[in-house]
């Protein structure tokens, strides 16, 4: 079974690279900063391999951002993982963790971030390639320092609300001065259990409600996007097809982006 | 100017300019090598020309050509997959595009009626359904349902209103609805939906290309 980190241990000396799932709280993060060990975000593809190999863990109908979690935690040499299984994350990452520490032979540490402290949204608001932005946004999770020399807020013309997908290429149809909301505005704040924050969006910009397919959070897209003015809601799943990005495009397009 | 909208099993065409031209239909398998238009569409569109447009985009322009209305929703059932634009005061205020649940229901209707040697025309929409979500996934319920003694005819009749009224959920249930595509001339489909049901015929496509090479209204509103 995993361990839970309610008291988090400090690092041992011998781990070097250690793998996160989800956002551990800022003190796991501190510490692993402060020890030199490297950290990889397991929850982007990082290694060249199918997410096939992740079929004997999890069912092939399952959150792409999790198979993907496994599909990395099977190929690289870690000395741990810290998953987070609190109410900034999901029942779907509690039971991987449970299936990830019976499979493998390195501590599987669960965490339950509650952190409150905002460290503002200064990404999610600013003129940057949308790519780029979320890039930025993601990288921030591997470190317990704000982010410097952000640039400053621009006007929104559009609006992205979710969490990173697994499959970045969505977000290059949008205009570098979309601003983003939901799930990706708590990992830039650190706040990833804040619903509120998660909940808020902006009714004054047509705005793509999005979620990975399979995810809890296809519930609360859907709901945010109906109540929007001018939304479209999608879900996606390992991959952006091509009706998906589409219809990302033909909704841009008819709103008057460009 | 030539303007093509690539559908999966039919292509639509129009020689913009041309006096009296009309929308002329060919059958994508029978498509010419060699082929070039100058403004396409559709999902095999950008083999064919060097300027493609949006599938939803070009129903849109096509709808708001056609289409006096300032609230109204645009539905096309094609052969693969089925779209919707419903506009609010003139602007777009929701969309789908169902490729992936929605695949394949014109494309098996078209298969049903030549396997089982049926005619759509002289058939009436039957009083009972099944609960379709996919083409493919529908016709167990054909099979299961000659199986038990329902004859061909009304099994697939049934079927056809399952997609319609699968077509019309996806498209947000709504009074009334604008109905595009090939699936127009289907008169059990039409008469299925569960609302008012306004044809524009085949050609929504090409008059939103039309539209956006300049040339207003093509086709009558029922194409």
């Amino acid at each position: 079974m995993p361990s839970h980190a309610e008291q988090i241990p400090p690092p041992p000396s011998s781990f070097r690279e250690v793998g996160i799932v989800g956002i551990p709280p800022l003190k796991v993060i501190s510490a692993l900063n402060a020890a030199g060990i490297v950290i990889h975000d397991l929850d982007e593809p990082l290694v060249r391999e199918s997410l096939e190999t992740a079929s004997p863990y999890l069912p092939r109908v399952y959150c792409a951002i999790l198979r993907t979690a496994v599909v990395n935690a099977l190929h690289l040499p870690l000395d741990a993982i810290y998953i987070d299984t609190g109410p900034g994350k999901c029942d779907c990452a509690l039971h991987t963790a449970t299936i990830l520490a019976d499979s493998l032979p390195i501590p599987v540490i669960q965490t339950k971030n509650t952190d409150s402290t905002p460290f503002g949204t200064p990404l999610c608001q600013a003129r940057l390639d949308p790519v780029a932005k979320m890039q930025a946004i993601t990288r921030g999770v591997k470190s317990a320092a704000a982010p410097s020399g952000t640039p400053p807020p621009c006007p929104p013309t559009a609006g992205f609300w979710g969490v990173p997908p697994r499959d970045f290429s969505i977000l290059s149809l949008f205009p570098e001065t979309t601003h983003f909301y939901g799930w990706a505005r708590c990992m830039e704040n650190k706040t990833p259990a804040d619903h509120t924050l998660e909940s808020l969006y902006n009714e004054q910009v047509p705005t793509v409600f999005f979620a990975q397919s399979f995810c809890a959070k296809t519930a609360l897209a859907r709901y945010l996007a109906r109540k929007h003015p001018h939304a479209l809601y999608l879900d996606v799943d390992a991959h952006t097809s091509s009706s998906a990005k589409a219809k990302v495009q033909a909704f841009l397009e008819l709103s008057g982006i460009s | 100017m030539l303007l093509g909208d690539f559908g999966t099993s039919y292509c639509k065409f129009l020689a913009l300019g041309q006096e009296g031209a009309e929308p002329t239909i060919l059958p994508s398998k029978e498509l010419p090598p060699g082929l070039r238009v100058d403004l396409a569409t559709g999902h095999n569109g950008r083999r064919y020309a060097d300027r493609y447009v949006n599938e939803l985009v070009a129903l849109a322009r096509g709808g708001a050509a056609l289409i006096t209305e300032e609230r109204y929703v645009l539905l096309d059932c094609g052969s693969r997959d089925i779209k919707f634009i419903r506009y609010e005061n003139g602007k777009v205020a929701d969309m789908g595009w169902n490729a992936e649940c929605g695949a394949s229901m014109g494309f098996t209707i078209e298969l049903l009626e030549r396997y089982y040697d049926l005619d759509f025309a002289r058939m009436q929409a039957p009083e009972r359904t099944f609960s379709v979500t996919c083409g493919v996934l529908g016709m167990s319920d054909i099979f299961d349902a000659v199986i038990s003694g329902v004859p061909v005819a009304e099994a697939v009749a049934r079927f056809v209103k399952g997609i319609a009224i699968n077509a019309y959920r996806f498209a947000g249930s709504p009074p009334r609805l604008h109905l595009s595509g090939g699936l127009c001339d289907n008169p059990i489909f039409v008469a299925s939906f569960p609302c008012q049901v306004v044809p524009l015929g085949r050609f929504v496509l090409l008059q939103g290309l039309a539209a956006m090479a300049g040339q207003e209204k093509i086709i009558s509103s029922r194409g």
